[in-house]
């Protein structure tokens, strides 16, 4: 019961992580209607700046998951600015800006490689929250306790914004019609800047506090939360923040019972068969509202 | 002579390559040219580089029996994949073909009697240059017979106009399906060419960094004519050696520069037919300019004339 139930957390906290990194990706696919396979080096770029900045300068935890997060959300505008803006207003549809995003992946890549050595990193253990906080019959680690209320706040915070305020319903338009919401006195340049820094600002939230957490800062961080993030992205329909949370954390603790009550070799492959699952069968994803439509 | 033979053994390795990613190019354009983005060309060739790895290792047959037979058995599986995505809408299919590759490789991890599992597969023959020169030919033949048929036609307008075409008479849904299953078999071919020149494939041989590159190798070509993929494949394949000579550290770097480059200024792709078009329209429509002067100017001097 006990391993059940530290296994539960577990999942848990590795879902929020995949929620986390996914929103922002789900966002920038309903919003800018890009499929941006560059959204796991923000997550990598910014779990190195804050390794840097804890390594170099001595700054404290907190203040290095400040500057993971700015860091992946001004690459976020930069990548934009440069790569997606020039296509906008050409019709090239989603394959210029997948293509365009995997030539960033490419460069972004490289630079982190060549940053890192090719090696992989761990923050020294004294420099972020690695204590255990007492639940009664269970220890967690208290760096889970963080990802974890990262994750809904984020989540609850992105999905009021999207849904209640005036920003929100101006993403919402932007994303339906760039042109009809000009009219009616939205700037969609502003915007997209916006959606842009939120998506690479939350990647960058989950690349540092991953990166903490499994004591691995490497180049190659962002390749898995991509994958994780995009699953649950697909299975929670990315129009709605609340499906990608609530399905990241599902397949956060499928993941970790399938690894631990039937075999880690059915791990990944149980993920993306419900991945291809939900995709045939109900491509809208949880909560995918039916009138969605972007081509 | 000297010269020439020093460059061969500098290069065919990367011309050996250069073919082999023209038929993977070949592959994914077949599908991108009925205006769907797909990336099951890396799971035919999965299908087809490691059956091509069992006929030929296990069972011990030459290589031009292999290569039939990779691309039918990547045709088979084009069919059912075909059977599964096509009710998509596009991007919902470009989701779950990467979907498809990611199953793919933990398919391919866990059936070790299949597909030698973690360790890979070693091949024992290697496929030469000529060799495979003579099938990219055949596959290129195929693609401008294809290209200059009622199917050509067809497929160029279904890119077009989906709408458009099915009131004319043309089944979207057939079309696509003859574009998925072209796409299987030559991407089964492309998948035994990869495992004959590398003579070595494992799960990751073909992951999410080989169909990036060849649809970032496809679109740099160009999608809109069958020779745009072949030029893309050849020139992404060149680029790593040729920024491997002046600037070791920054190949991988020089090849995202280059991409991105072409998709700001170029986003048609190096091979475009319809940029030829618009340089003739342009010529016809300056020539009919000039003539319009000389009438014009023909009219003024006549009208002096008549003033006089």
């Amino acid at each position: 019961m006990i391993l059940f139930l530290e296994q539960l957390v577990n999942g848990i906290s590795l879902g929020s992580l995949y929620a986390l990194f996914g929103i922002g990706f789900g966002l920038v696919f309903a919003t800018l209607g890009i499929l941006n396979a560059a959204h796991g080096v923000y997550a990598s770029w910014a779990a190195i700046l804050g390794y840097f900045s804890v390594e170099y300068f001595g700054v404290p935890f907190p203040v290095a998951v400040a500057i993971g997060v700015l860091g992946g959300g001004l690459i976020a505008i930069v990548v934009d600015q440069i790569g997606f803006q020039p296509l906008r207003g050409r019709k090239s549809g989603m394959l210029g800006a997948l293509i365009t995003s995997i030539a960033f992946l490419i460069i972004l890549d490289s630079l982190a490689g060549m940053a890192t050595n090719h090696q992989s990193w761990a923050f020294p253990s004294d420099s972020f929250p690695s204590g255990m906080v007492d639940f009664g019959a269970i220890q967690v680690p208290q760096m889970q306790i963080i990802i974890i209320l990262s994750t809904l706040i984020c989540g609850g915070g992105i999905y009021l914004l999207i849904q209640k305020t005036r920003i929100g319903a101006a993403m919402r338009a932007v994303g339906w019609n760039a042109e009809a919401a000009a009219l009616s006195g939205v700037n969609p340049r502003i915007i997209i800047l916006l959606t842009a820094f939120l998506a690479g600002a939350t990647s960058g939230l989950a690349g540092v506090l991953g990166g903490a957490a499994t004591s691995n800062v490497s180049y190659m961080l962002g390749e898995g939360l991509l994958l994780k993030g995009f699953a649950a992205v697909v299975v929670g329909g990315f129009d709605d923040v609340r499906g990608t949370v609530i399905a990241g954390i599902l397949l956060g603790i499928s993941e970790v019972f399938v690894a631990q009550y039937l075999s880690t070799t059915y791990r990944d492959g149980f993920t993306y068969i419900l991945l291809l699952t939900f995709l045939v069968a109900r491509p809208r994803g949880l909560f995918g509202s039916r009138d969605f439509v972007r081509a | 002579m000297e010269a020439l033979l020093d460059f061969w053994s500098a290069y065919s390795a990367a011309i050996a390559f250069g073919l082999v990613n023209s038929l993977f190019a070949l592959s994914m354009y077949s599908v991108l040219s009925a205006g769907i983005l797909s990336f099951t060309t890396v799971v035919f060739a999965a299908i087809g580089g490691f059956a091509a790895a069992q006929v030929i290792g296990t069972f011990g047959l030459p290589l031009w029996v292999a290569f039939p037979l990779a691309g039918i058995a990547g045709g088979i599986g084009s069919a059912i994949i075909a059977a599964i995505f096509l009710k998509l809408e596009t991007h919902w299919m470009a989701l779950a073909s990467l979907a498809m590759v990611l199953i793919t490789r933990v398919t391919v991890l866990n059936t070790p009697s299949l597909t030698g599992g973690v360790m890979g597969m070693m091949v024992p023959v290697r496929a030469s240059v000529l060799e495979l020169t003579i099938l990219v030919a055949i596959v290129a033949l195929v693609f401008y017979r294809l290209h200059n048929s009622w199917y050509g036609l067809a497929i160029r307008a279904v890119r077009e106009d989906a709408a458009a075409a099915s009131t004319m008479g043309v089944s979207l849904r057939h079309i696509q399906l003859i574009a998925f299953l072209i796409s299987g078999v030559v991407g089964g071919l492309a998948g035994a060419a990869m495992a004959t020149t590398l003579q070595y494939i494992s799960a990751d041989t073909f992951y999410l960094g080989v169909a990036f590159t060849m649809i970032a190798g496809t679109v740099l070509g160009g999608s809109f004519h069958w020779f745009g993929p072949i030029v893309g494949a050849f020139v992404f394949t060149a680029l790593p050696s040729v920024t491997q000579a002046v600037l070791p550290e920054l190949q991988d770097i020089a090849k995202g520069v280059v991409l991105l480059v072409i998709m700001i200024y170029l986003p048609r792709g190096l091979i475009d037919p319809r940029a030829r078009g618009l340089r003739k329209a342009a010529r016809q429509r300056q020539d009919a300019a000039v003539r319009e002067q000389d009438n014009a100017s023909k009219l003024v001097k006549n009208a002096g004339q008549a003033h006089d």
